[in-house]
């Protein structure tokens, strides 16, 4: 059991494990130690209270890092406490602002441009699909494919613990 | 004084506690202890009612050590993997505060019931 506990421990953010991990396995050894001379059904329980409570200790110690949602020590079962903060620079905000404005300011420039074109009367007698629904039915599969590419990338990171969120909590690991 | 029911105010957010938070505190209430002393500890004051396991005891004990409700406590004689927590004065303080409601409606409740029966 302590081998497989040590082996689920590693579901921890590293700086819980740092601090609490040694203390952790010395308090499940006395805890063996205890349950050995019980019945079957009481060692069962304990083996799966055990499990159950490091796999749950594990995902609510990623959710407090990940999202800063810090559980409540209040009896409202669920209720989670939000702590502001920015998770980007503010900077981010300016660009992004930015970046909107030009989007905004080419959209008019193109439209400006497309009123003082004269129109071609009569019709080109070729008929050529509007580049529009050429976009419209390609643009949400494009953005699909990459949304998804992205998303596979992430969890093969993931799953290595090379994510930006290891490598942080490998670095607040160190700090201390 | 505006600092102090500021402090008082996010008390209040934090309670009423839950039953394995209340009882952990309850145990260092005492004395200091190390894990496997607060887990029997636990179990022995609710008659067997609630067992905590390592993960739930060590998550507790995170948020209560990031609170600054309770600290780890450097024993002469600790072996290794065996480290002591101890209330701090604002855990202390937060504890009594729980108490006091929990006696407040006990008192209403008592009354409250015993109106009914009359």
């Amino acid at each position: 059991m302590l081998t497989l506990y040590r082996k689920l421990l590693r579901l921890y953010p590293a700086e819980h494990r740092e601090l609490f991990g040694e203390e952790m396995i010395a308090v499940l050894r006395e805890e063996i130690a205890d349950n050995t001379n019980k019945k079957l059904m009481a060692r069962g329980r304990f083996f799966a209270r055990e499990i159950s409570g490091v796999v749950t200790g594990a995902l609510r110690q990623h959710l407090r890092v990940w999202f800063e949602v810090r559980e409540g020590l209040s009896l409202v079962t669920g209720r989670l406490a939000m702590r502001n903060g920015f998770r980007f620079p503010k900077t981010t905000i300016v660009f992004m602002t930015l970046i909107l404005a030009c989007v905004v300011t080419a959209i008019k420039r193109g439209e400006d441009i497309a009123a003082s074109v004269p129109n071609v009367d009569p019709p080109l007698p070729i008929h050529i699909q509007p580049v529009h629904s050429i976009l419209l039915g390609g643009l949400p599969l494009f953005f699909a494919f990459f949304y998804t590419a992205g998303l596979i990338g992430w969890a093969i990171l993931f799953a290595l613990r090379r994510s930006g969120v290891h490598r942080l909590a490998d670095m607040s690991g160190d700090q201390k | 004084m505006a600092l102090c029911d500021m402090s008082r105010d996010a008390t209040m957010e934090t309670l009423p506690l839950t039953e394995p938070v209340l009882l952990i505190l309850l145990s260092l209430a005492g004395q200091p202890q190390h894990g496997y002393a607060i887990l029997k500890d636990v179990e022995r004051m609710s008659a067997g009612r609630v067992v905590l396991s390592t993960g739930t005891l060590y998550g507790a004990l995170r948020r209560l050590l990031d609170d600054d409700w309770i600290e780890r406590y450097e024993e002469e004689e600790s072996s290794r993997g065996r480290q002591a927590y101890r209330l701090t004065p604002h855990g202390r303080r937060n504890l009594q505060l729980e108490i006091d409601r929990m006696k407040h409606i006990t008192r209403l409740a008592t009354l409250r019931v015993a109106m009914k029966e009359r």
